[in-house]
């Protein structure tokens, strides 16, 4: 599953970092965006995109294609 | 003499590094640009116990790889300037991410101080840090500090002063036999194949970068691991990217340290999320924005239009004074025009925008450092994206309608330099108030009651224009990659009161020196053109006679004469001043008697009391006008009316106000926006696709106009 088609409000893990632009790639790595990071969805903007995640305690924004190159796992508590 | 200290202040956004440096250096601080780039320097000159100190604040970043310019200026000063001591800024509440960076500087071979800042706040939530533990697994020394209160700075520059002057050989943090082994390898292989390029970087920092195929340093160097050493084929073949294996080790070391060192960790600051829950809330969020915004140019423009009167007053009185001074001294009359019409008013036009700029800097550092500002570009960007630009940019390009130069200036809130560039380059299309008069005379002498129609479809036209210039620029000229949208959104926060002063200070210092400079110059040209040669009237003046020169050009457009074009020369000066010159043409509106002989003592009594009263003046215009101020306007001599009907038609005159609206952004913005990015071809980019929409559009409208 793509990031951006996460529910808000619900968990997932970070299977990998698609392939891109390398300046994403690290900008999101060095923000915490790890393969196998828990990420939590907190909103989409008004609009629906872009999409507010929490990742290491920290608020973080994506645009949709940004999000749409993170493939997570959701996990159900 | 005692040596000076570097000291380099480092750390990631939205840690209150910014306002820990505001607070060490106070009104010594210096504003300015990092060489060749538009990313922020700040630096200033301090003394502690007899020691001179040159602090310099490095750009807030998250960490040290080559893809921004601010990254790449952080770790070149830290590996090519060798500072003699690093201040890491971190954010106490959010140490895992923080001390991400903290890793990386410490691959430098830096010293290093940590300051924790906003110490206090993770108190409150519950943290408790165990700094002691943190100090000696690091290696390095921990100070606490919560900068807005300026608790715990001294103590983190005199942390700094000692380890600057006895950098006993620090423990360094280790990666993991695996990845040290590595480090190793390339270390050796480096001290004995290229001694040379070595020396010239920190030896564990270059064998990292080679070991992370950083394409900066491979390109810089030249260099290329080689395929014999055994450790590190090893390692490629079991983890493939070896980039992503350091990223995740110090990830991990991070997390480690946070582990050991704090206890009770609780995750979200509930104000925060409370206030997004409604600012950012689906249906709430849009209107609330609305709101915030309209407070925004309120206070801007409302609160700052009885300062800009009283520096108009100022200059008027030292205009007096200067003519009482000069006729006394009975200097010729060109000279003493020249200084008061070209010299004086030129300093004038400087001096009109300074309360502006002021507190517009204010305001938008105000809401940047309130974590608010982020919020905003998350609520808007969908609306930007589609035509390529950053949500970021939604606040510049609304100030655009008050005035295109804050406009200039409110570009600093954008990351990437090519968004800032295609910002500047759009904003002269948002419609300013200057460029109302001219509607307001126009539309008042053809259009009756439909004035105003006319007047909301030209701030429209504008929009359309700027978008339409959007997508052209990014296929065409900017067609670099854009910015990238990850952005933090931090806590809300309280910005300190000191720390915005000293930003909005240093930003309207650099308007006046810099950009005045251009404007004066400018001013004293078309002074030159409107006096010269000497003792002619107006039409026969150089500008009259370039008026007539160029009016040809304007014939599709229907007001081939040199009225017209004479104005819309002087209008480049400042788009009101189309509507001056027509007025001094056509004899509505005399030139100011330039024969006072007594010495304005009137004049310079009202500036002394006015004053105090600009600020109540200011204050009143906050609570009170709830009325749109800032779009009224004098309603134009009857007179000038008449001769603009004789010389015009309905449509050469829609055509001359969409061609006022277009045809070039003002000097003042014209000198901004190279001062700010000292780009020509920025420069170019904003006269030509004005002039050219301009020109198009005006042709279409008449030439439409009249097919019926």
């Amino acid at each position: 599953m793509k990031l951006f088609e996460v529910k808000p409000g619900m968990k997932c893990r970070v299977k990998a970092l698609g392939p891109g632009m390398a300046a994403l790639r690290r900008r999101l790595l060095d923000l915490g965006v790890l393969s196998g990071e828990p990420l939590l969805v907190i909103r989409k903007a008004p609009l629906g995109d872009p999409m507010e995640i929490e990742v290491k305690g920290t608020r973080i924004t994506l645009r949709r294609d940004e999000a749409q190159k993170i493939e997570v796992e959701v996990e159900y508590d | 003499m005692t040596k000076q200290i570097v000291v380099a202040v480092a750390g990631n956004p939205n840690t209150g590094k910014t306002t820990f440096v505001n607070a060490l250096a106070g009104t010594r601080l210096r504003v300015g640009n990092w060489p060749g780039v538009t990313v922020e320097k700040k630096e200033a000159l301090l003394r502690l116990n007899g020691k001179e100190i040159f602090l310099v604040d490095l750009p807030g970043t998250y960490s040290l790889s080559p893809y921004s310019e601010e990254e790449i200026i952080a770790r070149d000063f830290l590996v090519k300037e060798r500072p003699d001591v690093v201040l890491n800024v971190v954010d106490a509440t959010h140490l895992e991410r923080n001390l991400y960076l903290t890793l990386q500087i410490l691959e430098t071979g830096c010293p290093v101080v940590l300051v924790l800042n906003m110490y206090d706040e993770a108190r409150r939530r519950g943290l408790e840090i165990n700094l002691a533990r943190l100090s000696a697994l690091l290696g390095i020394p921990v100070v606490p500090t919560v900068a807005v209160k300026g608790e715990g700075l001294q103590e983190a520059l005199q942390q700094a002063l000692e380890l600057a002057a006895s950098p006993n050989p620090r423990k360094k943090v280790h990666y993991g036999e695996e990845i040290e082994g590595a480090i190793k390898e390339i270390e050796d292989w480096l001290g004995k194949n290229v001694p040379q390029i070595a020396v010239k970087y920190p030896l564990r920092w270059l064998a990292l970068k080679l070991l992370e195929g950083d394409p900066r340093v491979l390109q810089e160097t030249g260099l290329k691991i080689p395929e014999d050493l055994p450790l590190i084929r090893h390692l490629q073949k079991v983890h493939g990217d070896l980039s992503d294996l350091l990223i995740e080790a110090r990830y991990g070391l991070a997390a480690g340290l946070v582990r050991q060192c704090i206890k009770e960790h609780r995750v979200e600051p509930p104000l925060s999320e409370k206030l997004d829950r409604l600012l950012l809330n689906r249906y709430l969020g849009p209107p609330l924005f609305a709101l915030a915004m309209w407070l925004v140019f309120k206070v801007a423009f409302d609160f700052s239009a009885p300062f800009v009167d009283w520096f108009d007053g100022l200059i008027g009185a030292t205009g007096g004074t200067l003519s009482y001074l000069l006729k006394h001294l009975s200097v010729p009359d060109w000279l003493y025009s020249l200084i008061i019409d070209g010299l004086v008013s030129g300093v004038g036009a400087v001096a009109v925008f300074l309360p502006l700029i002021f507190i517009l800097m204010l305001v938008l550092t105000f809401l940047e450092g309130s974590g608010y500002l982020a919020r905003v570009a998350f609520l808007v960007d969908r609306l930007f994206s589609f035509v390529g630009l950053h949500g970021k940019c939604a606040l510049p390009l609304l100030l655009g309608f008050g005035c295109n130069v804050p406009c200039v200036y409110a570009t600093r809130v954008l990351e990437s330099r090519r968004d800032r560039i295609l910002t500047v380059a759009l904003a002269p299309f948002m419609s300013c108030g200057a460029r109302l008069p001219v509607y307001v005379l126009f539309a008042a002498a053809f259009f009756g009651p439909r004035a105003g129609t006319v007047i909301w479809s030209l701030y429209l036209l504008g929009v359309v224009v700027a978008l339409v210039l959007a997508l052209v620029l990014q296929r065409t000229l900017l067609r670099e990659e854009p910015g990238l949208f990850v952005m933090e959104l931090p806590p809300y926060r309280m910005p300190g009161w000191r720390y915005l002063l000293v930003h909005a200070w240093e930003k309207t210092r650099h308007f006046a020196v810099k950009a005045g400079t251009y404007i004066v110059v400018i001013s004293m040209l078309v002074w030159a053109l409107l006096h010269l040669p000497p003792g002619q009237d107006l039409r026969h003046s150089y500008l009259g006679r370039l008026g007539a020169f160029i009016a040809p050009v304007f014939r599709p457009l229907g007001f081939a004469h040199w009225e017209a074009g004479a104005a819309l020369v002087t209008g480049v000066l400042a788009k009101e001043m189309v509507v001056s010159t027509l007025g001094q043409i056509y004899g509505t509106e005399k030139r100011e008697p330039s024969a006072e002989i007594s010495f304005p003592w009137e004049s310079w009594k009202e500036v002394i009391k006015g004053l105090p009263l600009a600020f109540v003046e200011a204050g009143k215009n906050l609570w009170a006008s709830f009325s749109p101020v800032s779009l009224e306007a004098e309603s134009p001599a009857p007179k000038l009316l008449e001769k603009i009907r004789q010389k015009f038609d309905p449509f050469s005159a829609y055509a001359f106000m969409v061609f006022t609206l277009l045809y070039a952004p003002c000097m003042v913005v014209l000198a901004s926006a190279y001062a700010e990015f000292r780009s020509l071809k920025l420069l170019a980019i904003m006269v030509g696709a004005g002039l050219f929409s301009a020109y198009l559009l005006g042709i279409l409208i008449y030439q439409i106009g009249h097919l019926f």
